[in-house]
């Protein structure tokens, strides 16, 4: 460590380093910055393309417009509830499945992967699950959102190669202190996983939360659709004049920064719970290296 | 792989063929089925009378949900409605960011609602062959004040068009009166004052005015284009290709019409288009026309002339007023904008709109229904008749609007339209529900034009002045030919997409224009055309 940061190579290598990584920051961070500042800007600096990273005529209307809207917030609840209910649901169905899966020993292991994975590569496409959901009686409920992803394989595989790198010892050496099967997961093996854990609840809570397609699909009535599907149909209104021009009704009151205040809207929430899960992110990534 | 033996495959080839035949047995007669399902019908609907079906009905429809002005279950538009016809709507709602994908996936699932409205021909006939919805031509008879008006406004070259090759239409089109001409240019009027311009009226005086704007700022280009994504120079392409009589943009279609040859021919390869293209070339050679104005995104192309950088941009009347004078007057307070009339070109003063709108599908499930009769009249009433594009633009009189002797509409004075009561507590269409583009659209100009300022009437008036270009007649193809066409369509576009645009960009030499023709006979437009003809051909002699 030391002779390293004596080296004349080290410090150059340390002022480049420094110098890229400030260049890719900067590359990720200044789209978002830009429109942030886009979304507090007066419409007339944003159509004359004036905004850059400091919002200019600093105005509200848009953001007050839309949360005026008693639709927005039931939708933002919606979001929420489907949101926790699927994560939920999910976490406790691919814990468990993957689970199972690592355990070497268990009988029909290679054929319940391959069902898991079949899904990967075929499925039935859009109208058959359509018929399907419709039939079982799920449209315009809460299950429709939770059910048809509950299980992403890419999610399951992954907790499987975990579960797979936890020394058997340890469970071995549980159920000779008496605990059967329930037990050791819930008592041995899930307390070892928090990062394992930590990850999954964050795959599966972003992807609930930007998803639109299946409430869009399943849904048919304004009050159950999620944010997302409010959002999207909100920028859509205010910039698809082209195709819907004809429409004498269809004028609308283009507001230039509806599509970067959606974005600031749909972006917070998760952007507030990062920091917390990233920690576990982190040890995750350090355990996997170690045993590597 | 196990191949397939010879028996099987004569196996497979009969079992198709006893599909194919149970198919086309369960035609039902024209305008048979589905008539005496008259429950809730009316005996002696006829034009001018309310519809009222004679015991409550519910009806399922797909709504197309505009953020503007989202659903509410307690617009006075739905309470209102159950009132005067005894119908209560049962909506699906879609956001109208998807409408359409949601269209094709209830459709396909057989779970979709019986009304089926804001469908854009040709969007209906990919549902055609499937059977699942109501060739709706064979029972014009239900709906009096569709066929009084078509009659009246003689609008059946229009319908024609939408004809399918077993001489049916499956789309309900919304009628208008007189056509309707709302993209045009916007053009900075005080430019035009400054430089002692008229408006231009042909397409020579604007490039006369073009030119005189380059003159006087020559580090700018006068012009510069939006609505170039996702088809390059989607509005531009059209309107100076029609003033030539062809077909370019949003319009381009492979086959035109020639009149005096009595037959189709390939549109991209006419020497009308090749001189719109040269036209264009022109523009873009003297640098009056930002090269970039094919292709950008509407964004940019907004931002320039907003600021002043251009003064000439594709709009319409909502753009006009939402898009460009606003941000405008406060960039440059002196600046004045205007839509000015389409310029003509050598064909003449033609008006090139179509007197069609998007209009209703109706689900074949509704034959079935045993209120399909009164579905139809109501319908016919809602969307058809005087009194039903009333109630569903302007809602109930007195409360929402008043009409002096006149017959002029006016808002109540605490409601707002389309900007008519800027600042008014109410909004028709967001608290009322009605102005609604699902339900109101088309129908007398009048009636068109009564929300209209007075710039914009006067501009309708120029245009109004002009006579309609003449319509085309229907080729319709038979569902082979379609598949056919489909194949060849793709590459022809693409090329003659690329080669338009390499040509007005100077890229390519007009020279070169017989190659170019040569490379689309090899990408088969002979045969194209050939088709187009012969469907023509068969059409006339079975349905003409």
């Amino acid at each position: 460590m030391v002779t390293h940061q004596t080296t004349r190579g080290y410090r150059v290598f340390r002022v480049l380093n420094a110098v890229i990584l400030t260049g890719v920051v900067v590359a990720t961070l200044y789209p978002f910055l830009n429109i942030v500042a886009q979304s507090f800007s007066h419409e007339r600096y944003i159509l004359a393309g004036e905004v850059n990273l400091v919002p200019r005529g600093f105005n509200l209307t848009t953001y007050k417009i839309i949360a005026s809207d008693p639709m927005f917030w039931t939708n933002y609840r919606n979001t929420v509830v489907y949101t926790v209910v699927a994560t939920l649901v999910a976490m406790v169905l691919t814990t468990c499945y993957a689970y199972v899966l690592s355990k070497r020993h268990l009988k029909g292991r290679t054929f319940l992967i391959w069902v898991a994975v079949f899904t990967m590569f075929f499925n039935g496409g859009l109208i058959p699950n359509y018929v399907l959901v419709t039939s079982i009686g799920l449209k315009n409920t809460l299950w429709a959102i939770v059910l048809p992803n509950a299980i992403s394989v890419f999610n399951l595989l992954v907790m499987k190669a975990f579960f797979e790198n936890l020394p058997d010892e340890l469970e071995e050496a549980a159920a000779i202190d008496g605990l059967n099967t329930y037990g050791i997961l819930w008592r041995i093996v899930l307390p070892l996983s928090k990062a394992v854990i930590a990850t999954m609840v964050l795959f599966y809570a972003v992807s609930f939360w930007n998803s639109w397609f299946t409430a869009f699909l399943y849904m048919s009535d304004a009050e159950l659709f999620p944010v997302t599907v409010y959002l999207r149909n909100l920028i859509a209104g205010a910039t698809g004049a082209e195709g819907a021009g004809a429409a004498l009704g269809d004028v609308t009151q283009a507001a230039s920064n509806i599509k970067s205040v959606t974005i600031v809207l749909t972006v917070l929430p998760i952007l507030a719970v990062y920091p917390f899960v990233q920690r576990y992110f982190v040890s995750g990534v350090m355990l996997g290296a170690v045993k590597g | 792989m196990r191949e397939i033996t010879r028996r099987q495959a004569i196996g497979l080839g009969a079992f198709t063929l006893v599909l194919a035949g149970c198919g086309s047995d369960d035609t039902p007669a024209p305008g048979q089925a589905g008539t005496a399902n008259r429950a809730g019908a009316m005996a002696n609907y006829a034009v001018g009378q309310q519809f009222k079906a004679t015991e409550p009905v519910n009806f399922s429809i797909l709504y197309n949900n505009h953020s503007f002005y989202p659903i509410k279950n307690d617009w006075l538009f739905w309470q209102e409605l159950t009132k005067r016809t005894n119908v209560t709507l049962n909506p699906t709602v879609v956001p109208l960011s998807d409408y359409e994908n949601k269209r094709g996936l209830l459709i396909g699932a057989g779970d979709a609602p019986l009304i089926i409205p804001k469908t854009y021909h040709p969007q209906e006939e990919a549902f055609v062959a499937s059977g699942a919805i109501l060739p709706v031509s064979d029972y014009l008879d239900l709906l009096p004040n569709f066929k009084d008006k078509a009659a009246k406004w003689r609008l059946e070259p229009e319908l024609n068009t939408l004809r399918q090759a077993d001489g049916r239409f499956y789309l309900l089109p919304g009628i208008h009166e007189k056509s309707w001409s709302d993209y045009t240019y916007a053009v900075r009027t005080d430019i035009l004052e400054e430089l002692g311009l008229e408006v231009p009226k042909t397409y020579d005086d604007f490039y006369a005015m073009l030119k005189a704007m380059k003159e006087k700022y020559p580090d700018r280009y006068p012009m510069t284009d939006r609505w170039g994504v996702p088809t390059p120079g989607g509005n531009l392409f059209k309107l100076v290709a029609r003033a030539y009589g062809t077909k370019g943009g949003w319009d381009y279609q492979h086959a035109t019409w020639d009149a005096a040859a009595g037959k189709f021919v390939y549109t991209g390869a006419m020497p009308q288009y090749r001189q719109m293209i040269e036209y264009l070339r022109k523009l873009v050679a003297e640098k009056l026309l930002d090269p970039e104005s094919f292709t950008q995104q509407d964004d940019p192309a907004k931002q320039k002339f907003v600021s002043g950088r251009s003064f000439v941009i594709s709009g319409n009347a909502q753009e006009l007023i939402n898009s460009y004078r606003g941000p405008l007057t406060e960039n440059i307070p002196d600046a004045k904008v205007a839509k000015i009339p389409v310029p003509t070109g050598p064909i003449g003063e033609y008006k090139h709109d179509s007197r069609l709108e998007n209009g209703i599908m109706i689900s074949k499930a509704a034959l079935e229904n045993k209120n399909f009769v009164a579905m139809m009249q109501f319908i016919d009433w809602l969307w058809y008749s005087d009194a039903g594009q009333e109630f569903a633009k302007w809602g109930v009189e007195g409360t929402t609007f008043t009409k002096d002797a006149s017959g002029a509409y006016k808002l109540a004075d605490d409601v707002d339209y389309v900007g008519l009561n800027a600042g008014a507590p109410k909004h028709l269409q967001k608290d009322f529900g009605f102005g609604n583009g699902v339900f109101a659209y088309g129908g007398p100009t009048k009636l068109l034009q009564s929300t209209f300022s007075e710039e914009e009437v006067a501009y309708q008036d120029v245009m109004n002045a002009r006579q309609d270009y003449p319509v085309e007649p229907p080729h319709p193809f038979t569902e082979e030919e379609r598949e056919q066409s489909t194949l060849w369509e793709t590459a022809l576009k693409d090329h003659v997409t690329q080669n338009t645009l390499r040509f007005v960009l100077g890229e390519r030499d007009i020279n070169e224009w017989d190659a170019y023709v040569k490379e689309l006979e090899a990408k088969n437009s002979t045969s194209y055309i050939t088709l187009v003809n012969t469907a023509y051909e068969r059409f006339k002699k079975e349905h003409g």
